[in-house]
Protein backbone atom coordinates (compact mmCIF):
# COMPACT_ATOMS: atom_id res chain seq x y z
CA UNK A 1 0.00 0.00 0.00
CA UNK A 2 2.57 2.58 0.92
CA UNK A 3 4.09 1.80 -3.10
CA UNK A 4 0.70 4.04 -3.73
CA UNK A 5 2.07 6.93 -1.43
CA UNK A 6 5.04 6.75 -2.79
CA UNK A 7 3.41 8.62 -5.83
CA UNK A 8 2.70 11.63 -3.43
CA UNK A 9 6.41 11.22 -1.81
CA UNK A 10 7.19 11.60 -6.00
CA UNK A 11 4.67 14.90 -6.19
CA UNK A 12 6.66 16.38 -2.60
CA UNK A 13 9.90 15.48 -3.91
CA UNK A 14 10.13 17.76 -7.02
CA UNK A 15 11.21 21.23 -7.60
CA UNK A 16 8.69 23.97 -7.10
CA UNK A 17 7.13 25.25 -10.69
CA UNK A 18 8.40 28.51 -12.29
CA UNK A 19 5.72 31.40 -11.50
CA UNK A 20 4.48 33.47 -14.13
CA UNK A 21 6.94 37.54 -14.20
CA UNK A 22 5.07 39.94 -11.75
CA UNK A 23 1.85 41.24 -13.95
CA UNK A 24 1.45 44.27 -15.72
CA UNK A 25 -0.78 46.12 -13.13
CA UNK A 26 2.20 45.03 -10.30
CA UNK A 27 4.66 46.63 -12.50
CA UNK A 28 2.58 49.64 -12.46
CA UNK A 29 2.29 50.47 -8.62
CA UNK A 30 5.97 49.47 -8.27
CA UNK A 31 7.29 51.95 -11.39
CA UNK A 32 5.99 54.40 -7.96
CA UNK A 33 6.52 52.68 -5.05
CA UNK A 34 6.24 55.09 -2.28
CA UNK A 35 7.72 53.97 1.42
CA UNK A 36 5.11 53.28 3.94
CA UNK A 37 4.75 53.44 8.03
CA UNK A 38 4.44 49.84 8.96
CA UNK A 39 2.58 48.41 11.79
CA UNK A 40 3.56 48.64 15.07
CA UNK A 41 1.02 46.66 16.95
CA UNK A 42 1.76 48.03 21.13
CA UNK A 43 1.66 51.57 19.92
CA UNK A 44 -1.07 51.03 18.22
CA UNK A 45 -2.80 49.19 21.41
CA UNK A 46 -1.30 52.15 23.16
CA UNK A 47 -3.16 54.36 21.13
CA UNK A 48 -6.39 52.71 20.91
CA UNK A 49 -6.74 52.28 24.70
CA UNK A 50 -5.40 56.19 25.59
CA UNK A 51 -8.32 56.77 22.66
CA UNK A 52 -11.05 54.33 24.65
CA UNK A 53 -10.55 55.64 28.01
CA UNK A 54 -10.47 59.24 27.53
CA UNK A 55 -13.85 58.28 25.39
CA UNK A 56 -15.34 56.37 28.65
CA UNK A 57 -14.16 58.96 30.85
CA UNK A 58 -16.01 61.55 29.12
CA UNK A 59 -18.78 59.04 29.14
CA UNK A 60 -18.87 58.92 32.64
CA UNK A 61 -18.36 62.87 33.31
CA UNK A 62 -21.28 63.40 30.98
CA UNK A 63 -23.67 60.75 32.59
CA UNK A 64 -22.69 60.73 35.96
CA UNK A 65 -21.66 58.49 38.58
CA UNK A 66 -24.29 56.17 40.48
CA UNK A 67 -26.29 57.37 43.38
CA UNK A 68 -25.41 54.00 45.51
CA UNK A 69 -21.27 53.97 44.97
CA UNK A 70 -21.38 55.03 48.82
CA UNK A 71 -23.61 52.56 49.78
CA UNK A 72 -21.77 48.90 48.17
CA UNK A 73 -19.00 47.26 48.96
CA UNK A 74 -15.50 49.46 47.83
CA UNK A 75 -13.93 46.02 47.32
CA UNK A 76 -16.93 44.50 45.25
CA UNK A 77 -16.58 47.99 43.45
CA UNK A 78 -13.02 48.21 43.01
CA UNK A 79 -12.67 44.66 42.00
CA UNK A 80 -15.33 44.39 39.31
CA UNK A 81 -13.95 47.78 37.67
CA UNK A 82 -11.13 45.73 37.65
CA UNK A 83 -12.25 43.40 36.30
CA UNK A 84 -14.35 44.88 33.60
CA UNK A 85 -10.62 46.84 32.82
CA UNK A 86 -8.79 43.68 32.07
CA UNK A 87 -11.68 42.23 30.34
CA UNK A 88 -11.24 45.73 27.78
CA UNK A 89 -7.00 45.20 27.84
CA UNK A 90 -6.75 41.49 27.44
CA UNK A 91 -8.34 40.89 24.44
CA UNK A 92 -7.68 44.03 23.01
CA UNK A 93 -4.49 43.10 23.50
CA UNK A 94 -4.44 39.43 21.79
CA UNK A 95 -6.70 41.41 18.66
CA UNK A 96 -4.24 43.86 17.75
CA UNK A 97 -0.26 42.34 18.67
CA UNK A 98 1.29 39.22 17.54
CA UNK A 99 3.37 37.30 18.79
CA UNK A 100 6.95 37.94 18.18
CA UNK A 101 8.00 37.37 14.49
CA UNK A 102 4.56 36.92 13.11
CA UNK A 103 2.64 39.84 11.41
CA UNK A 104 -1.02 38.11 12.10
CA UNK A 105 -2.47 38.48 15.71
CA UNK A 106 -2.94 35.50 17.55
CA UNK A 107 -6.95 34.53 16.94
CA UNK A 108 -7.21 30.98 18.92
CA UNK A 109 -5.94 33.06 22.45
CA UNK A 110 -8.30 35.98 21.21
CA UNK A 111 -10.84 33.63 20.15
CA UNK A 112 -10.87 32.17 23.77
CA UNK A 113 -10.42 35.82 25.70
CA UNK A 114 -13.53 36.70 23.86
CA UNK A 115 -15.72 33.24 25.28
CA UNK A 116 -14.17 34.13 28.52
CA UNK A 117 -15.20 37.55 28.56
CA UNK A 118 -19.15 37.14 27.31
CA UNK A 119 -19.72 34.18 29.32
CA UNK A 120 -18.30 35.34 32.33
CA UNK A 121 -19.26 38.70 33.27
CA UNK A 122 -23.19 37.58 32.56
CA UNK A 123 -22.07 34.95 35.19
CA UNK A 124 -20.72 36.82 37.43
CA UNK A 125 -23.18 39.81 37.12
CA UNK A 126 -25.94 37.06 37.85
CA UNK A 127 -24.00 35.77 40.65
CA UNK A 128 -22.72 39.01 42.36
CA UNK A 129 -24.46 41.92 42.51
CA UNK A 130 -24.66 43.35 46.25
CA UNK A 131 -27.18 46.39 46.33
CA UNK A 132 -27.33 49.46 48.40
CA UNK A 133 -30.71 51.25 49.97
CA UNK A 134 -30.48 53.88 46.67
CA UNK A 135 -30.06 51.14 44.35
CA UNK A 136 -32.65 50.55 41.65
CA UNK A 137 -34.60 46.69 41.07
CA UNK A 138 -36.31 46.37 37.89
CA UNK A 139 -36.80 42.11 38.04
CA UNK A 140 -38.16 40.65 35.25
CA UNK A 141 -41.02 42.73 35.21
CA UNK A 142 -39.45 45.71 34.21
CA UNK A 143 -36.34 44.44 32.70
CA UNK A 144 -37.39 46.09 29.45
CA UNK A 145 -36.73 49.24 30.96
CA UNK A 146 -32.83 48.97 31.38
CA UNK A 147 -32.22 49.13 27.56
CA UNK A 148 -30.80 52.76 27.68
CA UNK A 149 -27.57 50.59 29.28
CA UNK A 150 -27.42 48.37 26.14
CA UNK A 151 -27.26 51.40 24.22
CA UNK A 152 -25.10 53.10 26.35
CA UNK A 153 -22.20 50.11 26.63
CA UNK A 154 -22.64 49.69 22.70
CA UNK A 155 -22.13 53.13 22.18
CA UNK A 156 -18.76 53.43 24.34
CA UNK A 157 -17.34 50.06 22.63
CA UNK A 158 -17.45 51.78 19.08
CA UNK A 159 -14.64 53.61 19.53
CA UNK A 160 -12.10 50.76 20.79
CA UNK A 161 -13.77 48.69 17.53
CA UNK A 162 -13.58 51.48 15.07
CA UNK A 163 -9.59 52.43 15.92
CA UNK A 164 -9.29 48.74 16.17
CA UNK A 165 -10.79 47.61 12.63
CA UNK A 166 -8.70 50.68 11.16
CA UNK A 167 -5.45 49.27 12.52
CA UNK A 168 -6.01 45.84 11.45
CA UNK A 169 -7.02 46.74 7.68
CA UNK A 170 -5.15 44.36 5.51
CA UNK A 171 -3.80 42.37 8.46
CA UNK A 172 -6.39 39.35 8.69
CA UNK A 173 -6.41 36.97 6.17
CA UNK A 174 -7.40 34.20 8.53
CA UNK A 175 -9.22 34.43 11.62
CA UNK A 176 -10.79 37.80 11.11
CA UNK A 177 -14.03 37.11 12.26
CA UNK A 178 -12.58 35.56 16.29
CA UNK A 179 -10.25 38.75 16.02
CA UNK A 180 -12.53 40.92 15.57
CA UNK A 181 -14.81 39.36 18.32
CA UNK A 182 -11.99 39.96 20.93
CA UNK A 183 -12.31 43.55 19.48
CA UNK A 184 -15.94 43.76 20.33
CA UNK A 185 -15.82 42.09 23.20
CA UNK A 186 -13.00 44.56 25.16
CA UNK A 187 -15.06 47.42 23.75
CA UNK A 188 -17.74 45.98 25.66
CA UNK A 189 -16.18 45.94 28.59
CA UNK A 190 -15.32 48.71 28.79
CA UNK A 191 -18.81 49.63 27.79
CA UNK A 192 -19.73 47.58 31.38
CA UNK A 193 -17.08 49.54 33.09
CA UNK A 194 -19.03 52.57 31.86
CA UNK A 195 -21.94 51.32 33.39
CA UNK A 196 -20.30 49.83 36.34
CA UNK A 197 -19.42 53.11 37.26
CA UNK A 198 -23.09 54.95 36.17
CA UNK A 199 -26.00 52.80 36.58
CA UNK A 200 -27.66 51.72 40.06
CA UNK A 201 -30.00 49.33 38.84
CA UNK A 202 -28.24 46.78 40.32
CA UNK A 203 -30.22 43.68 40.02
CA UNK A 204 -28.99 40.46 38.86
CA UNK A 205 -30.98 40.41 35.58
CA UNK A 206 -29.96 43.25 35.26
CA UNK A 207 -26.25 43.43 35.71
CA UNK A 208 -25.91 39.88 34.51
CA UNK A 209 -28.04 39.95 31.26
CA UNK A 210 -27.63 43.64 29.81
CA UNK A 211 -24.21 44.42 31.79
CA UNK A 212 -22.81 41.64 30.61
CA UNK A 213 -24.80 41.36 27.49
CA UNK A 214 -23.14 44.52 26.01
CA UNK A 215 -20.02 42.17 25.81
CA UNK A 216 -21.81 39.27 24.02
CA UNK A 217 -23.55 41.84 21.40
CA UNK A 218 -20.61 44.10 20.99
CA UNK A 219 -18.11 40.79 20.05
CA UNK A 220 -21.29 39.46 17.86
CA UNK A 221 -22.11 42.64 15.68
CA UNK A 222 -17.88 43.33 15.79
CA UNK A 223 -17.41 39.72 14.29
CA UNK A 224 -20.29 40.49 11.82
CA UNK A 225 -18.96 44.27 10.49
CA UNK A 226 -15.46 44.28 11.49
CA UNK A 227 -13.80 41.15 8.79
CA UNK A 228 -15.94 42.93 5.90
CA UNK A 229 -14.13 46.66 6.82
CA UNK A 230 -11.09 45.37 7.18
CA UNK A 231 -10.28 42.76 4.52
CA UNK A 232 -6.88 42.34 3.19
CA UNK B 1 19.96 36.20 -1.61
CA UNK B 2 18.61 38.07 1.56
CA UNK B 3 15.85 36.70 3.95
CA UNK B 4 12.14 37.77 3.11
CA UNK B 5 12.27 39.70 6.76
CA UNK B 6 14.73 42.11 5.03
CA UNK B 7 13.14 41.73 1.94
CA UNK B 8 10.24 42.93 2.96
CA UNK B 9 11.52 45.92 4.90
CA UNK B 10 13.46 46.95 2.30
CA UNK B 11 10.18 47.08 -0.30
CA UNK B 12 8.03 48.65 2.75
CA UNK B 13 10.81 51.43 2.57
CA UNK B 14 10.51 51.59 -0.95
CA UNK B 15 12.39 49.35 -2.58
CA UNK B 16 11.16 47.93 -6.16
CA UNK B 17 13.81 45.69 -6.61
CA UNK B 18 13.64 44.52 -2.77
CA UNK B 19 9.81 43.29 -4.07
CA UNK B 20 11.23 41.69 -6.66
CA UNK B 21 13.94 39.43 -5.10
CA UNK B 22 11.03 38.85 -2.18
CA UNK B 23 8.82 37.46 -5.58
CA UNK B 24 11.44 35.23 -6.78
CA UNK B 25 12.10 34.14 -3.60
CA UNK B 26 8.31 33.18 -2.55
CA UNK B 27 6.53 33.08 -5.55
CA UNK B 28 7.57 29.73 -6.56
CA UNK B 29 6.58 27.87 -3.38
CA UNK B 30 3.39 30.08 -3.21
CA UNK B 31 2.68 29.12 -6.83
CA UNK B 32 3.32 25.39 -5.96
CA UNK B 33 0.64 25.47 -3.56
CA UNK B 34 -1.65 26.96 -5.48
CA UNK B 35 -1.61 24.90 -8.46
CA UNK B 36 -1.60 21.88 -6.41
CA UNK B 37 -4.54 23.78 -4.95
CA UNK B 38 -6.46 25.40 -7.82
CA UNK B 39 -5.34 22.57 -10.92
CA UNK B 40 -5.93 25.52 -13.60
CA UNK B 41 -2.96 26.79 -14.78
CA UNK B 42 -4.20 30.36 -15.82
CA UNK B 43 -6.09 30.47 -12.81
CA UNK B 44 -3.19 29.91 -10.84
CA UNK B 45 -1.43 32.34 -12.19
CA UNK B 46 -4.31 35.02 -11.76
CA UNK B 47 -4.69 33.66 -8.31
CA UNK B 48 -0.53 34.55 -7.82
CA UNK B 49 -0.80 37.74 -9.00
CA UNK B 50 -3.73 38.79 -7.17
CA UNK B 51 -2.01 37.67 -3.78
CA UNK B 52 0.95 39.56 -4.58
CA UNK B 53 -1.22 42.89 -5.32
CA UNK B 54 -3.20 41.96 -1.99
CA UNK B 55 0.32 41.87 -0.04
CA UNK B 56 1.42 45.34 -2.00
CA UNK B 57 -1.63 46.56 -0.90
CA UNK B 58 -1.78 45.69 2.45
CA UNK B 59 2.27 46.28 2.81
CA UNK B 60 2.09 49.14 5.56
CA UNK B 61 0.35 45.83 7.72
CA UNK B 62 3.60 44.13 8.23
CA UNK B 63 5.46 44.05 11.51
CA UNK B 64 8.94 44.83 10.70
CA UNK B 65 11.22 41.81 12.16
CA UNK B 66 8.26 39.38 11.54
CA UNK B 67 8.77 36.71 9.28
CA UNK B 68 6.48 38.05 5.90
CA UNK B 69 5.72 33.83 4.48
CA UNK B 70 3.02 32.21 6.31
CA UNK B 71 0.98 35.60 6.26
CA UNK B 72 1.82 35.91 2.43
CA UNK B 73 1.12 32.31 1.93
CA UNK B 74 -2.45 32.90 4.11
CA UNK B 75 -3.40 35.40 2.09
CA UNK B 76 -3.01 33.20 -0.91
CA UNK B 77 -4.69 30.71 0.78
CA UNK B 78 -7.80 33.51 1.77
CA UNK B 79 -7.21 34.37 -2.63
CA UNK B 80 -7.66 30.60 -3.17
CA UNK B 81 -10.55 30.35 -1.03
CA UNK B 82 -12.60 33.37 -2.49
CA UNK B 83 -11.91 32.70 -5.63
CA UNK B 84 -13.37 28.49 -5.05
CA UNK B 85 -16.58 30.21 -4.17
CA UNK B 86 -17.10 32.45 -6.90
CA UNK B 87 -16.14 29.32 -8.88
CA UNK B 88 -18.85 27.37 -7.32
CA UNK B 89 -21.54 29.85 -8.08
CA UNK B 90 -20.30 30.15 -11.44
CA UNK B 91 -20.75 26.59 -12.11
CA UNK B 92 -24.29 27.27 -12.46
CA UNK B 93 -23.63 29.44 -15.26
CA UNK B 94 -20.90 27.73 -17.31
CA UNK B 95 -23.43 24.67 -17.73
CA UNK B 96 -26.46 27.44 -18.51
CA UNK B 97 -23.88 28.44 -21.60
CA UNK B 98 -22.35 24.98 -22.08
CA UNK B 99 -18.55 26.52 -22.05
CA UNK B 100 -16.02 24.01 -21.43
CA UNK B 101 -14.02 24.24 -18.12
CA UNK B 102 -10.16 25.23 -18.36
CA UNK B 103 -8.45 21.89 -18.63
CA UNK B 104 -6.25 20.86 -15.88
CA UNK B 105 -2.96 21.41 -14.95
CA UNK B 106 0.12 19.32 -14.16
CA UNK B 107 2.15 20.30 -10.98
CA UNK B 108 4.37 22.63 -13.12
CA UNK B 109 1.38 24.49 -14.09
CA UNK B 110 0.98 23.14 -17.87
CA UNK B 111 -1.44 21.19 -19.88
CA UNK B 112 1.29 20.45 -22.13
CA UNK B 113 4.88 19.60 -21.28
CA UNK B 114 6.52 22.43 -22.62
CA UNK B 115 8.43 23.63 -20.11
CA UNK B 116 12.31 22.76 -18.59
CA UNK B 117 11.79 21.53 -15.44
CA UNK B 118 13.06 18.51 -13.72
CA UNK B 119 10.48 15.89 -14.36
CA UNK B 120 9.36 12.77 -12.83
CA UNK B 121 7.38 10.01 -14.20
CA UNK B 122 4.13 11.75 -15.97
CA UNK B 123 1.88 8.78 -15.28
CA UNK B 124 2.84 8.43 -11.37
CA UNK B 125 2.46 12.16 -10.99
CA UNK B 126 -0.44 12.92 -12.72
CA UNK B 127 -2.30 9.93 -10.47
CA UNK B 128 -1.21 11.48 -7.76
CA UNK B 129 -2.62 14.38 -8.70
CA UNK B 130 -5.72 13.25 -9.87
CA UNK B 131 -5.94 11.71 -6.37
CA UNK B 132 -5.71 15.01 -4.67
CA UNK B 133 -8.00 16.92 -6.55
CA UNK B 134 -10.64 14.60 -5.66
CA UNK B 135 -9.84 15.66 -1.79
CA UNK B 136 -12.32 18.23 -0.52
CA UNK B 137 -11.02 21.01 -0.43
CA UNK B 138 -9.57 21.15 3.26
CA UNK B 139 -8.32 18.16 3.28
CA UNK B 140 -6.42 18.78 -0.21
CA UNK B 141 -5.01 22.06 1.59
CA UNK B 142 -3.61 19.67 5.08
CA UNK B 143 -1.96 17.36 2.24
CA UNK B 144 -0.39 19.85 -0.02
CA UNK B 145 0.76 22.08 3.18
CA UNK B 146 2.01 19.47 5.35
CA UNK B 147 3.53 16.86 2.76
CA UNK B 148 4.22 18.30 -0.08
CA UNK B 149 5.17 21.77 0.72
CA UNK B 150 6.81 20.34 4.17
CA UNK B 151 5.29 22.80 6.29
CA UNK B 152 5.06 21.36 10.37
CA UNK B 153 1.37 21.35 10.99
CA UNK B 154 1.52 24.35 13.20
CA UNK B 155 2.75 26.74 10.40
CA UNK B 156 0.02 25.09 8.06
CA UNK B 157 -2.85 25.24 10.59
CA UNK B 158 -1.63 29.03 10.91
CA UNK B 159 -1.62 29.23 7.06
CA UNK B 160 -5.36 28.18 6.66
CA UNK B 161 -6.39 29.61 10.09
CA UNK B 162 -7.36 26.67 12.35
CA UNK B 163 -6.39 24.87 15.43
CA UNK B 164 -3.27 22.30 15.03
CA UNK B 165 -5.75 19.60 16.22
CA UNK B 166 -8.23 20.24 13.14
CA UNK B 167 -5.06 20.53 10.90
CA UNK B 168 -4.11 16.91 12.14
CA UNK B 169 -7.35 16.01 11.81
CA UNK B 170 -7.79 17.09 8.37
CA UNK B 171 -4.20 15.72 7.14
CA UNK B 172 -4.89 12.07 8.89
CA UNK B 173 -8.37 12.27 6.94
CA UNK B 174 -6.28 13.32 3.38
CA UNK B 175 -3.68 10.81 3.64
CA UNK B 176 -6.57 8.60 4.44
CA UNK B 177 -8.12 9.34 1.47
CA UNK B 178 -5.27 9.48 -1.18
CA UNK B 179 -4.07 5.77 0.25
CA UNK B 180 -7.37 4.97 -1.50
CA UNK B 181 -7.65 6.67 -4.06
CA UNK B 182 -3.91 5.76 -5.02
CA UNK B 183 -5.21 1.79 -4.16
CA UNK B 184 -6.93 1.97 -7.05
CA UNK B 185 -6.48 2.18 -10.62
CA UNK B 186 -5.32 5.40 -11.84
CA UNK B 187 -8.76 5.44 -14.19
CA UNK B 188 -10.57 5.19 -11.06
CA UNK B 189 -8.95 7.90 -9.73
CA UNK B 190 -9.30 9.94 -12.51
CA UNK B 191 -13.04 9.21 -12.60
CA UNK B 192 -12.88 10.29 -8.84
CA UNK B 193 -11.20 13.09 -9.39
CA UNK B 194 -13.44 15.74 -9.52
CA UNK B 195 -11.92 18.98 -8.31
CA UNK B 196 -12.91 21.63 -5.59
Amino acid sequence: MSDHLDRVDELAALPPPVPPPIGAALEGELAHLETVGTRRPLRQLAILVGLSVVYATGLVVVLATRGDMHELPMGWIAGAAVGWLFGFLVPSYLALVPRTGSVTPRWQPAAIAAVIASLGFVSLGLAIHPMGDHSVRLGWEQFGRGHPCLEIGLATALVPVIVGAIFLRGVLPVGSRWIAAALGAGGGCLGGLVLHVHCNIADGLHVGLIHGGVVIIAALLSAAIVPRASNA
Amino acid sequence: MADAKELMARYCDGDASAFRELYALVAPRVYGYLVKMARQRALADDLLQLTFFKVHRARSAYVRGADPIPWIYAIAHRTFLDEARKQNRAVVRVAETDELPETRADLHGQSDASRDEPRADPELVQTALDALAALPVQQREAVVLTKLDGKSVAEAAEIAGTTVGAMKVRAHRGYEALRKLLGGTPSAVRTAGGGK
